[in-house]
């Protein structure tokens, strides 16, 4: 407070001194008390407001009524600079300025405050320092212009002025929106006082000009100033043109822009560019009443803009953004600027006109150096002619597209922006849109194309550009050096080097990049490097935000750009980063994989050293290599392990698809999931196809699962090499290895390969033996492709001579369905019936045998058996499988043969020459009758009866084969033959208890049997005498026709007929009996007396025992039977034989 | 001036030491909306003028097609004894006299914004076209000091119920205002906040004396 105190002591002293010297007016001395009351009252009180207006009223009274005191209570008043309260600060700087108004000659005492109350504390004190610094600035120049010579004053002045000047310059990316605005306003001064008005310039009081500064002034040259401005200018567009100004930033820069172009016309076509730029491109941050302000803000600069008389170059441009943002006609035709109707049409650079013009700048620039000594105003006369100073790079582009924006060129414009549109309409947009009045004009057009410039031009593009260059700034040096100011003595071309220690306690010219270079410096100052572990921690923090980040990618159409960077970082940043994006794509891999592959494909690129990253930066070269392999590894076996997704075998596909290389540790993880999932498999299959490079790997791990032990794999695998072996460039390796499987079977026990855990089966205790899986496992394959190449089957055979029985029978059992997919057409299988290797008869025979089961055999198959059977092999079960491909004769030759074969094969050999279990269509070489003719002529001596007769019976069994009409034919035909065959009564009587209904035909064949004298062939002769006493009866008409003497050996043999026919004849009519001879009744009634019929006995009939049929599952005693029960039957005394088939 | 004008400058400053906002609210014919917001605002202790843009004073007429239109050197007083004469029974029934009447006991006369060499704070309009005025007028007279001023539109229909429903929200504005430490930092997210409470567009820029 002492500082406070003091002026008033100070006072009294000065008063003193002054009382001599200075006039004697009483008014004076009271005043000056009462300012010093003022002051000390000021200084003491505590009521801010009071204070304020204690020095208020010290202000009115020292600087409007008794100016001569000023200097006197200057530094008193100032000295509130430091007050606690920003009020009596900022309302110092408001003295000060009203001081450098009044009195140049303060200026030297008072800027120093000026410079330290700009680093006020407060924004409001700050602020007024801004504002103030207009005026303190004008008033220092006008103060600089005046003085006849410069004092070192001055010059402290001016470079603490230019400090002033640099400071606020910077203080537009202030934090603070006031300090902005008011620093945009600052701007707007500098730019009003360093550049030289023209004759249409709007005209204020109080303007300092660049006219105003005297040419030789050492401190302040014209030039420097000049130059300083136009680069303060193009700040201020810049600003203006920032994407996040603020809404009173925006229209305070708008309104100074548009104050500028009023005043300094040749600004005005880059001040309407610019409004043209922002009218399209508002700031995306303002609200939506912000917006209607700052549109009508705009209207209103524009207006004001039309009013001026150099607008009429920009006409069209105003007119269309006024039209634009909703000005009437008649708000536009009030402020069409006056008495310039023939100007009114818009001056426009028209193509041909441009290209003068331009060759007259590029002339003028050339004729610079030597045209330097020419006087100023001749220069000055010159730049007009130039044009506007913003022939700008938007007009040049706005000419280029103008050219091309035909309807159509529009159409796909139009089609190609459709997709960027959002989905809603923007609130920005709904409330800035005015319907286009004059749609498709020419005059719309230009305006579109206007826009589109501005648009282009502010992304850095456009023919406009290229020509111009792309800082603004660097323009205005090339396109106005004419204007350079004169008042230099020296020699133009050194003036640069010269001035430079002289500007040094001058202000610098402010420029863009030593204030750039400036701030970063300072950055580098206060901050300092974090520590390791806060490094990382944010590292990987920011990796996790950019991971999580995927829908916003998506959104902003960058999801390529992301994935790249995922992948730059998983690959080149440290293990924690790595494993931090790897748990990232591994948590859920179905929607990463994309991600996964990106960062497969960036290892694969250092792996291949595609890309290298800096020594520096890889750590372990080792390392390095095995990342990919990693990589690879991990992602592969998360797939596996993850069973419960759904998309697990999808993707698994894909990965190992798409990765760019397979590597060998995953081939073995692949195939150890192909041992238990059929999925290892197919993709195994895929990999042969699609990779070649690797292909046999993958085969030979394929072909591994065709001898696996579960179905389910095997069948895959097997179906799959069987696909890559139709495809045909594989067929060798697979060959061979069937092959190799399959000689497998030679050895003496099978080998290791067959078990373990990737063949699903395990080796068994007894590792010697060969055991049905194992013999199985080496057939899997081969005999799947056995169908598809048959000369394979000669391998078989080759093969299967050295085997061991129980191989023999696996092979045979397994071998059915493949021959019977080669069909009894392959001429291999017939080849190898044809050859025959020693060893394989069982072999071929079972070839053979599946080929005929289900169909006759072709000619050329039985040829080959047959011909085989003739040189070669006798065995006549060869036979067996052709034999209804055989001739009737060859058949019958062959049946002796046959008959002895064991029952079974028997059988099956009447199976097939009957057909009873073959489908239709069945053709045999003989018929059943002919068959069992043939069976009856088989000669006693090649064959033995017992085999024959266990044949026929066999035949018997066949009833739908052997009906009571075939039988009949048979017994016919047998009649026939002579000598009578030995069965031929043993037929008979099993025909006759097969089809009682044969009786008749029976009785007939008896009677014929005695005509043909059955008795002299013995056998036959019991046949009849057993054929007769089952036929009683009916049988007795027959016998009464014996001959005398058989017909006693007849009773001889069979006493029981005896008494029966003596009844029967004894039953006869007198008459009838007449016709029997004498010599049958005397054997009839005999030495004995008739007898009466004794109906109680009862014999069972018996067959002589050489007779008996002794084949189990005969029907005969069932026939037995029947035939017995028929016996009581009523004799039917007049019955005829009957032929076959007719009762 | 008027007594009751000083009254309620000193009452502002006693009341609010911290912002001594000087504030204007303008309307057309300074009468109704500014008026209100004027007697109100005082009340409430705040510094505060009144002003109107028009080029003359118009209050509505028996008709429509005749308004009362008069000079803005004309005072209340003069304006409400004229009416009075006209039309006592019209102009007591839509409230005109009362109006006046209020009037002539905050201030003396209408007075025009155009006219008024003070500078302010804040210039509060209460129409569009006013705030087009505003602004027009404050682009088109000369800079002095480069002084800033927020010039804020806040639409009120020229009725009774409007006049006294704006200037409530003028005065919840201004109040709002006045509690801010750095208004030139503050004022747009201020006006926002407002604007989203109250449901009314509000023009704002800023201006320079």
């Amino acid at each position: 407070m002492a500082f406070h105190r003091s002026p008033a002591a100070q006072y009294f002293l000065d008063s003193e001194n002054k009382n001599a010297a200075s006039s004697s007016k009483d008014g004076d001395k009271t005043s000056e008390q009462k300012v010093v009351e003022w002051i000390n009252e000021a200084s003491l009180v505590s009521d801010t407001n009071r204070k304020i207006e204690l020095l208020r009223m010290v202000q009115e009274f020292i600087i409007h009524k008794e100016p001569h005191i000023l200097d006197n209570f200057l530094h008193e008043v100032v000295g509130f600079q430091i007050d606690k309260n920003a009020e009596v600060r900022k309302f110092i700087v408001g003295f000060i300025e009203e001081a450098c108004k009044k009195d140049c000659e303060l200026l030297p005492k008072v800027v120093p405050n000026l410079q330290i109350l700009l680093q006020d504390s407060s924004p409001q004190v700050q602020k007024r320092v801004i504002q103030a610094a207009s005026q303190v600035y004008k008033s220092t120049l006008a103060w600089v212009s005046k003085a006849t010579l410069i004092t070192e004053e001055m010059k402290a002045v001016w470079v603490m002025m230019g400090n002033i000047k640099k400071a606020i310059v910077d203080l537009v990316d202030s934090d603070n929106d006031g300090i902005r605005t008011h620093t945009v306003k600052f701007l707007e001064t500098l730019v009003l006082c360093q550049t030289y008005p023209e004759e249409d310039s709007l005209q204020r009081e109080n303007d300092f000009s660049l006219e105003d500064l005297p040419l030789g002034m050492k401190i302040a040259r014209r030039r420097k100033l000049e130059e300083e401005a136009l680069t303060l200018f193009s700040l201020m567009v810049k600003f203006h043109g920032s994407e996040h100004i603020s809404s009173v930033n925006l229209m305070t820069c708008m309104g100074s822009l548009t104050l500028i172009a009023k005043m300094r016309p040749t600004f005005m076509g880059k001040v309407i560019a610019a409004l043209e730029t922002l009218h399209m491109n508002l700031p995306p941050t303002l609200s939506k009443s912000q917006v209607s302000s700052v549109r009508k803000h705009l209207k209103l600069q524009l207006l004001n803009l039309l009013k001026h008389p150099k607008a009429t170059d920009y006409l069209t441009n105003i007119t269309t953004l006024l039209t634009d943002l909703g000005a009437t006609y008649h708000e536009v035709m009030k402020a069409y600027p006056k008495g310039e109707p023939v100007r009114r049409k818009p001056k426009r650079p028209a193509p041909a006109e441009s290209e003068p013009s331009k060759k007259l700048k590029m002339d003028e620039i050339k004729k610079e150096p030597a045209d330097d000594s020419g006087g100023e105003e001749e220069r000055r006369g010159a730049a007009p002619s130039q044009g506007p100073v913003t022939e700008t790079s938007i007009d040049l582009t706005e000419k280029y597209i103008v050219e091309r924006l035909s309807p159509e060129f529009t159409a796909d414009l139009v089609i190609t922006a459709m997709s960027k549109l959002p989905d809603s309409m923007p609130s920005v947009f709904s409330a800035t849109y005015t319907p286009i009045a004059a749609a498709g004009t020419q005059g719309q057009i230009r305006h579109v194309a206007r826009l589109l410039a501005t648009q282009i031009a502010a992304a850095g593009l456009g023919p406009g550009n290229a020509i111009k260059g792309k800082t603004p700034w660097k323009d205005f040096g090339k396109k106005r050096p004419l204007e350079e100011d004169d008042d230099d003595e020296d020699d133009p071309s050194a003036s640069l080097i010269v001035e430079e220690p002289k500007t040094a306690n001058l202000p610098a010219v402010i420029q863009m990049p030593s204030k750039r270079s400036r701030r970063s410096l300072k950055l580098n100052e206060i901050t300092k490097p974090l520590s390791r572990e806060n490094r990382e921690a944010m590292s990987i923090a920011a990796v996790k935000r950019i991971l999580v980040s995927e829908k916003s990618a998506i959104a902003g159409g960058i999801l390529g750009l992301r994935c790249k960077m995922v992948a730059t970082m998983a690959t080149s940043f440290n293990p924690v980063i790595r494993k931090a994006i790897l748990d990232h794509i591994l948590s859920d891999v179905r929607n990463n994989l994309l991600l996964g592959l990106s960062c497969l494909y960036e290892e694969y690129a250092y792996l291949q050293s595609f890309k290298r990253l800096p020594s520096a930066l890889i750590p372990d070269q080792k390392k390095r290599d095995q990342n990919y392999g990693n990589l690879l590894k991990a992602f592969v076996e998360t797939l596996i392990n993850k069973t419960d997704l759904k998309e697990r075998d999808m993707l698994l596909f894909r990965l190992f698809l798409e990765a760019p290389l397979i590597t060998d540790e995953v081939v073995d993880i692949l195939k150890q999931l192909s041992s238990r999932d059929v999925i290892g498999l197919t993709i195994l299959q895929e990999l042969v196809i699609r990779r070649p490079p690797k292909q046999i790997v993958y085969l030979n791990a394929l072909l591994t699962y065709t001898s696996h032990e579960s179905t389910e794999i095997r069948g895959t695998a097997i179906s799959y090499i069987v696909m890559l072996y139709d495809r045909g460039e594989l067929r060798s390796i697979i060959e061979e290895y069937s092959v190799m499987y399959l000689d497998f079977l030679r050895l003496p026990q099978p080998p290791n390969v067959l078990f373990g855990a990737e063949q699903g089966r395990f080796k068994p205790v007894d590792t010697a033996a060969w055991a049905e899986d194992s013999i199985k496992a080496c057939l899997y394959l081969y005999l799947v492709l056995l169908p598809a190449n048959q000369k394979l089957i000669h391998e078989l055979a080759r093969v299967y001579v050295q085997t061991i029985p129980d191989i023999k029978r696996v092979i045979l059992r397994l071998v059915e369905v493949p021959v019977r997919g080669m069909g009894m057409d392959s001429p291999q299988l017939l080849s190898l019936v044809e050859d025959c290797p020693k060893g394989s008869e069982t072999l071929v025979t079972r070839v053979i045998h599946i080929l005929t089961d289900k169909g006759v055999p072709s000619p050329e198959l039985v040829a080959k058996v047959r011909e085989l059977y003739q040189t070669r092999v006798s065995d006549v079960r060869f036979l067996i499988p052709v034999l209804n491909g055989l001739t009737k004769k060859e058949v019958i030759a062959a049946l002796p043969k046959l008959i002895k074969l064991n029952p079974i094969v028997v059988k099956e050999v009447f199976n097939r020459l009957l057909g009873t279990h073959a489908e239709a269509g069945h053709t045999s070489p003989i018929s059943p009758a002919e068959l069992l003719i043939a069976l009856h002529n088989i000669d006693p001596t090649k064959c033995e009866l017992k085999t024959v007769i266990k044949a026929t019976s066999l035949c018997f069994a066949e009833k739908s084969a052997y009906t009571q009409e075939v039988l009949a034919v048979v017994m016919q035909n047998l009649m026939e033959i002579s000598p009578l065959p030995t069965l031929l009564m043993r037929t008979v009587i099993q025909s006759l208890s097969l089809y009682p209904r044969l009786i008749g035909f029976v009785i007939n064949i008896l009677q014929r049997l005695i005509l043909k004298q059955v008795w002299k062939q013995k056998k036959v002769w019991e046949g009849f005498i057993k054929c007769c006493q089952r036929t009683k009866p009916q049988s007795f008409q027959v016998l009464l026709q014996l001959p005398a003497p058989q017909l006693a050996d007849v009773f001889e043999n069979s006493p029981d007929l005896k008494q029966p026919v003596l009844n029967h004849v004894m039953s006869f009519t007198d008459n009838q009996r007449a016709h029997i001879p004498q010599s049958v009744m005397d054997i009839l009634i005999g030495p004995e007396q008739p007898i009466y019929p004794m109906y109680t006995v009862k014999n069972e009939p018996m067959s002589p025992p050489e007779l008996m049929i002794d084949i189990k599952d005969e029907p005969s005693d069932d026939a037995k039977m029947k035939a017995a029960q028929l016996r009581p039957e009523p004799v039917q005394p007049t019955m005829e034989p009957a032929p076959p088939g007719a009762e | 001036m008027c007594h009751l004008y000083y009254a309620g400058q000193i009452q502002g400053s006693t009341r609010m030491p911290s912002a001594n906002l000087n504030i204007a609210v303008v309307c057309s014919s300074n009468m109704n909306r500014s008026m209100e917001a004027h007697a109100f605002l005082s009340k409430k202790g705040f510094r505060v003028r009144s002003f109107g843009t028009g080029d003359k004073v118009k209050l509505p007429g028996t008709g429509p097609d005749r308004p009362n239109v008069y000079d803005f050197s004309c005072t209340y007083d003069e304006i409400y004894q004229d009416l009075l004469i006209k039309d006592k029974n019209f102009y007591t029934q839509n409230g005109l006299l009362n109006m006046i009447d209020r009037n002539r006991r905050i201030k003396p006369k209408p007075e025009r914004f155009q006219l008024c060499k003070e500078k302010f704070d804040i210039v509060v309009t209460c129409e569009e076209r006013v705030y087009d005025q505003v602004v027009e007028y404050f682009e088109n007279r000369s800079t002095t000091d480069n002084a800033s001023v927020h010039v804020i539109n806040v639409d009120i229909q020229d009725n009774h119920e409007e006049a006294t429903l704006g200037a409530f929200l003028i005065c919840e504005l201004v109040t709002l205002m006045s509690k801010s430490d750095d208004l030139d930092n503050d004022i747009d997210e201020l006006l926002h906040d407002h604007e989203s409470k109250c449901q009314r567009p509000i023009l704002h820029c800023v201006l320079f004396y």
